[in-house]
């Protein structure tokens, strides 16, 4: 989003009349990337109106789950193969235990990652001043958008036409 | 004469000859500091002794028979004990072909005393050896460790005296002669019921006893391969006298 | 004909059937409402709830660890493990606590899976219990140990002496699993309290504020954040299962790959997880009534309804157990060998015989004879008495297969019973510590996923269907 001082914040009451808001918006010129919908319980693309949204997190999860492989390999014939010790008749390198160990670490690198992953695609922990309110928690959805100064008051008028409950430009606050 | 590259240790009991005097186990338990416990503590079954004389009752009076079998680590050639230890501190020798337990390096998970089907090891619950009253801890062997608490503990066939015989041998440029070894329980038994020696020359006593058509070994179909041979009692009834 | 949405302010009763507003999901509230019912909910503590709080501490240091410094001071005697017998209370309470870890991740992540919508109000309260479970359970490798200030040597850290942990060892295994289902549990109960702990960080001052401003990591809600957020359940539920699976499978393994007979049993795996499954719903069931009894405003959230769905789960589970135990005793009766047979004969005479018919008569006889009856299952207080009865009866089963099993092995000379001392001290302070732990958590983090709740609530409608109004679920996702 640009600098500060051209994000606004529209607050609705329900999900439909802030889809309405995210049309006139467009009609008004403002492009996709520059609106966002923030709710306190997910809508999804469809119901929105937006454009398929292709998340990256399955990459962390493979990158996750080859790295607790590979990490299992290491520790299965790495550590057998460093200081080889002989226990019950069974063979060093024996495969039911490698087929566990790998299965474990592998889940727990994919389990980790995905975790990590969704911090990272989020920006997470951002501690930081945050365009928002209060009311999304508690059930409101708004409309955050950058809009140019000229088209501010038009802007203001259709979306309050639309039944927005509030609409202001809004400085960032500490959350 | 070269010694065997992996010399394969084995021990024979002649049941025939056993007559439950328990020399072995008090022999054994001086040889290698093995600790008392006490009264109350060995009748909850805390005994830490490393032989112990199994004797079972057969029969009905007055055609009684008592039968006797020392049990110690049968030092298994598939040891059950060894892939369950999570730190390695129960592992197969290759040298001696020897359930080895390292004292050190045990953390006190049990699973080996669990996964024993002879039943065949001791835990140190107490720090034993620590709590034994004077002068009783001037007697312990300096070449066997003392035990801490929380360390599990077995037979390891005298494994000093195996060392020290095969140094003595080497020392002199000649393999281990059969019967120089001898671990405590076989010095002291009265009625010399027990044999040592190499399985793995066919010559050695024990090698010949073992192809005796008395010669047995217990739980043979767990699969254990354990080294230690017994030899099957006769009958053994007590007949009682014609008139 | 044509179905017409009936609005929901006039609720059409037909007959005896059961008000449609009685179900959560048909009765919604504003979100204001339920989020400051939640708020509310947390906030309060009477006079009572401090008394438990501080027995419950006291029990904790004196019994937990009071009792395990003393045992480690002293040794691992003054427990009342002895040979044949190397494990005792302290294993079983393991696998017990391991157990109850299982509640959470089936209601979070199967009853997720199967979208099967009673779940939304008590997810977290679930997954409270798993993580806390294992928080219990886990201290129990530690606490068994005869050497623990060594313990560090299990894992796989490199170290001067160059030694790794034995990777063939089923306790090792345990190590790694129980690990990663510990990390993943607790990250799977983190990622859906975001949301909800930024609508206690938008009602709250203080330290509480601060508190809820960490945890929430600057969540607002955008698309970007909810995408993220979703995707990262749904992967979740789906990688969690197999980690439940093989968690409590590993932790069988424990049992199953001895030589022990009785242990030496190919359907541990499975009979171990129908077992967590089933003692991890009834103690869910527990918690559940505890809540509503103890906690203002939950009597809103979690009903009748989710009484009645985790009755019939206990149901089917404890067939699922009878069956599986069933197998296991049938075939060792039948033609198992002498030695799986004798300890068969000694579960049914002293000093044990006692523990096998209370788990018999517990997890079999006390589901059986009462979950089937509507009624029942809807009264709250009698499922607690119910779920209360199966973790009993569980316990028992636990009891049976550790020190029981292990006390007749094959050398009948070195049969050993097994009478526990300073264990039960433990056990009543890890106990405590579960129970702490959850009654600090229950005032510092809101219980109910609200966010949740309302998704399911706009889901949810009525729907006139010929002459009855029907429930409808949309797939909103």
């Amino acid at each position: 989003m640009a600098e500060e001082g051209r994000i606004h914040l529209a607050l609705f009451k329900d999900v439909y009349p802030a889809t309405m808001a995210l049309d006139k918006l467009r009609e008004l010129g403002i492009p996709e990337k520059d609106m966002t919908i923030v709710s306190g319980v997910p809508y999804s693309d469809r119901i929105l109106g937006r454009p398929k949204y292709t998340t990256r997190l399955p990459r962390y999860s493979l990158v996750g789950f080859v790295g607790g492989f590979i990490l299992s390999l290491l520790l299965n014939w790495g550590t057998p193969y460093l200081y080889p010790i002989h226990v019950g008749g069974q063979p060093i390198y024996p495969i039911p235990t490698t087929i566990l160990l790998t299965f474990e670490l592998s889940m727990l690198g994919l389990i980790l990652f995905t975790f990590l992953g969704v911090l990272f695609e989020s920006d997470f922990p951002s501690l930081g001043p945050k365009v928002y309110h209060p009311e999304i928690s508690n059930g409101k959805v708004a409309v955050v958008f950058d809009c140019p100064p000229e088209i501010h008051t038009r802007v203001h008028e259709s979306l309050a036409a639309l039944g927005a409950e509030w609409v202001h430009r809004t400085e960032a606050k500490q959350l | 004469m070269q010694q065997a590259d992996n010399p394969k240790w084995g021990m024979v009991i002649d049941l025939d000859r056993c007559t439950g005097c328990s020399a072995c186990v008090t022999a054994c338990s001086l040889e290698n500091n093995v600790p008392i416990v006490g009264e109350e503590d060995a009748g909850y079954g805390r005994g830490m002794h490393w032989i112990r004389i199994e004797r079972y009752w057969e029969g009905a009076y007055p055609n009684l028979t008592a039968r006797f079998r020392p049990i110690m680590c049968q030092q298994c050639g598939n040891a059950p004990c060894e892939p369950v230890c999570p730190v390695f501190a129960s592992y197969h020798s290759e040298s001696e072909q020897l359930n080895v337990q390292v004292y050190n390096r045990c953390v006190g998970t049990r699973f080996c005393g669990n996964n024993c089907p002879y039943i065949a090891r001791q835990f140190n619950w107490f720090g034993y050896a620590a709590m034994m009253p004077e002068p009783l801890n001037s007697q312990f062997n300096p070449d066997v460790t003392v035990r801490s608490r929380g360390v599990m503990e077995k037979c390891t066939f005298c494994i000093q005296r195996i060392r020290r015989g095969e140094e003595t041998a080497k020392a002199l440029g000649r393999p281990v002669l059969d019967g120089e070894v001898e671990p405590a329980c076989a010095q002291a038994c009265p009625s010399d019921a027990i044999y040592f020696g190499l399985l793995s020359d066919p010559q050695s006593t024990v090698s010949q006893l073992s192809r005796s058509p008395r010669s047995d070994v217990m739980l043979e179909d767990l699969g254990t391969s354990p080294r230690v041979i017994y030899l099957k009692a006769g009958s053994g009834a007590i007949q009682k006298e014609q008139p | 004909m044509t179905a017409d949405a009936v609005p929901l302010s006039q609720p059409q009763v037909y007959d005896e059937e059961e008000d449609p507003r009685q179900h959560l999901m048909l009765d919604p509230r504003p979100r204001e409402e339920m989020n400051s019912m939640v708020m509310e909910a947390m906030h309060t503590t009477t006079r009572e709830y401090w008394i438990v709080v501080g027995v419950l501490t006291f029990l904790v240091v004196v019994c937990l660890f009071g009792a395990w410094g003393y045992m480690i001071a002293t040794g691992m005697g003054v427990a009342g493990i002895r040979r044949p017998t190397m494990w005792g209370i302290f294993i079983a309470n393991f696998v017990f606590w391991i157990g109850i870890s299982h509640s959470g991740t089936f209601v979070s992540a199967i009853l997720r899976v199967f979208k099967a919508e009673f779940r939304r109000p008590f997810t977290r309260a679930a997954e409270l219990m798993t993580t806390f479970g294992l928080a219990a359970g886990v201290m129990y490798p530690l606490i068994h140990l005869g050497r623990v200030w060594v313990s560090y040597w299990i894992f796989p850290i490199p170290n001067q002496r160059q030694l790794w942990p034995n990777f063939h060892s089923p306790l090792v295994w345990d190590m790694l699993a129980i690990t990663t289902y510990l990390l993943s549990s607790t990250i799977y109960l983190y990622m859906p309290l975001i949301p909800d702990v930024a609508m206690a960080r938008d009602r709250s001052t203080g330290w509480r504020y601060k508190f809820y401003r960490l945890l929430a990591l600057g969540w607002r809600g955008t698309e970007n954040e909810w995408h993220n957020l979703r995707t990262g359940i749904n992967i979740f539920a789906f990688a969690i299962i197999p980690v439940m699976f093989s968690v409590h499978t590993i932790v069988s393994w424990d049992f199953a790959v001895t030589q022990t007979p009785g242990w030496h049993s190919t359907i541990y795996g499975p009979f171990f997880i129908a077992g967590a499954i089933f003692s991890g719903v009834s103690a869910v069931t527990m918690i559940l009534y505890l809540i509503r009894a103890t906690m203002v405003n939950m009597k809103y959230f979690v009903r009748e309804e989710h009484f009645d769905a985790l009755g019939k789960l206990m149901l089917i589970f404890s067939f699922t157990w009878a069956y599986f135990y069933f197998n296991e005793y049938l075939v060792e009766w039948y033609g198992g060998d002498l030695a799986a047979k004798t300890v068969l004969k000694a579960f049914t005479q002293p000093p044990y015989g006692w523990v096998w018919y209370l788990m018999l008569f517990c997890n079999m006889a006390v589901p059986w004879l009462l979950l089937w009856n509507k009624r029942v299952r809807r009264t709250p207080w009698l499922m607690f008495v119910i779920g209360f009865l199966i973790n009993i009866g569980m316990y028992a089963e636990r009891f049976i297969i550790v020190p029981t099993e292990i006390s007749t092995n094959r050398f009948p000379f070195q049969w050993g019973d097994y009478y526990p001392r300073i264990e039960l001290l433990i056990s009543i302070g890890s106990i405590s510590l579960f129970l702490l732990l959850y009654a600090v958590a229950s005032r510092l983090i809101p219980l109910i996923p609200v966010w949740e709740v309302q998704e399911g609530q706009l889901a949810h409608s009525l729907k006139r269907f010929g002459k009855h109004e029907v429930a409808t679920k949309s797939e909103l996702e």
